[in-house]
């Protein structure tokens, strides 16, 4: 029986098992009919090797265009990543807006009570002091005497804090002098505290005006301070 | 992989038959390999050119249908015809020969001879048993000795394009 083409082509590709390779190659050496149909097959396979076209890839292909375009894609989010982060960083690395005028207020408190300066109108009479602070400053703070509650008020200056004037009234528990700086502010905040160098601060906002309570009074004390001028702030 | 981009190049253009449709599938299918390449296990070479074969087969069936249908592969017992010898054939028609056999035949045909591909992964890549791959290459075999065949080559090279 003749082999057929399939055996042949297969025996080409060196892709038949030994057995079969060899009862092939012993049916060509007798048959060469056969061994002609086979060295035509080679002959065109080693044609189409030889002749056929192998069409190279353009370049644009040999240089990834799917990892070119990710870099494309990568370098202005690299970048972003980069401005967002360092603009991060300095931000983070900012003090807050709460932090500036919590130290701003500390300092004025320090500074007025060195130099011993912690008054430019001296009265306990708080019909005295809010006309006072009024008539130099383009708004009108609240005035309280809490004398009746254990602190004396004792007088208030101006001051200058986050780049505006601002009222400081100035009262007194045995000792220690308390501080208490208003400015207009656009928005409530609910009552925080702070420690700092021994200070106490406590903050907050209402009827459309800001408090910054410091003071080196103990905290409690402050609290129940910091209570009497919120409950007391006209509504 | 880019090493292969010449290879898988080849394949698309012997399979589209012109540079532009070459071009096309080649687009999509470096971006499926850039895509799935972390997952390749194995050889680069046939698992890239299995990919450009999908999408080949991928751009054929939707703007090309025709080429795909079946064509059936009998078994040829007959001898061959006469050949002319590798030196004597014009180069132009041995392309245009391959070119005209019908896709699978093609697919089979470049990826053995131009590629040097195993029956096993060509059998892979074509997505057929081993078997196929045998039959196949005999029958593309069989077929292009028959355009080629002295007697009958002129006339029906010229119908081709």
């Amino acid at each position: 029986m003749r082999p057929d083409d399939k055996t042949l082509s297969a025996y080409l590709d060196g892709e038949l098992d030994a057995s079969a390779s060899l009862e092939l190659e012993r049916e060509m050496a007798q048959n060469p009919a056969l061994r002609a149909s086979y060295d035509r097959m080679r002959q065109l396979s080693a044609a189409v090797r030889e002749k056929a076209e192998y069409y190279p890839s353009p370049t644009h292909h040999k240089i990834a265009p799917a990892e070119r375009s990710r870099w494309v894609w990568l370098a202005p989010a690299f970048a972003f990543v980069l401005i967002v982060g360092f603009g991060l960083g300095v931000f983070l690395s900012q003090p807050g807006e709460e932090e500036t005028t919590s130290n701003e207020i500390v300092a004025s408190h320090v500074r007025a009570t060195l130099a011993n300066r912690l008054i430019d109108v001296a009265s306990s009479d708080q019909h005295t002091v809010k006309p006072w602070l009024s008539s130099r400053l383009p708004f009108s703070p609240t005035v309280v005497d809490l004398s009746g509650d254990g602190f004396r008020l004792k007088g208030a200056r101006l001051d200058y804090i986050g780049s505006q004037p601002v009222a400081a009234l100035v009262y007194q528990r045995r000792q220690h002098m308390i501080d208490v700086f208003v400015w207009p502010s656009a928005r409530d905040a609910q009552k925080t505290a702070y420690a700092r160098d021994g200070f106490n601060i406590q903050h907050f906002a209402r009827d459309g005006m800001r408090y910054w309570v410091v003071s080196d009074l103990n905290k409690n004390e402050l609290d129940d301070f910091t209570k009497l001028i919120r409950g007391q702030s006209p509504n | 992989m880019l090493p292969y981009a010449d290879a898988a190049y080849n394949l698309a253009r012997w399979l589209t038959r012109n540079d532009h449709d070459a071009d096309d599938v080649m687009q999509e299918a470096m971006l499926r390999a850039y895509k799935f390449y972390p997952g390749l296990r194995g050889e680069a070479r046939p698992w890239l050119l299995a990919i450009v074969r999908n999408a080949c087969w991928t751009w054929l069936g939707k703007n090309r249908p025709a080429e795909l249908t079946l064509v059936d592969e009998p078994e040829a017992d007959t001898p061959g015809p006469d050949v002319l010898l590798a030196r004597e054939l014009d180069r132009r028609m041995l392309n245009e020969a391959i070119a005209s056999l019908p896709v699978p035949f093609r697919e089979a045909l470049v990826l053995r001879e131009l590629e040097d591909l195993s029956y096993k992964q060509i059998a892979q890549i074509a997505e057929v048993p081993i078997g196929t791959v045998m039959s196949r290459l005999a029958r593309a075999r069989r077929m292009l000795a028959e355009k080629l065949s002295p007697t009958t080559a002129a006339p029906r090279l010229r119908v081709h394009k």
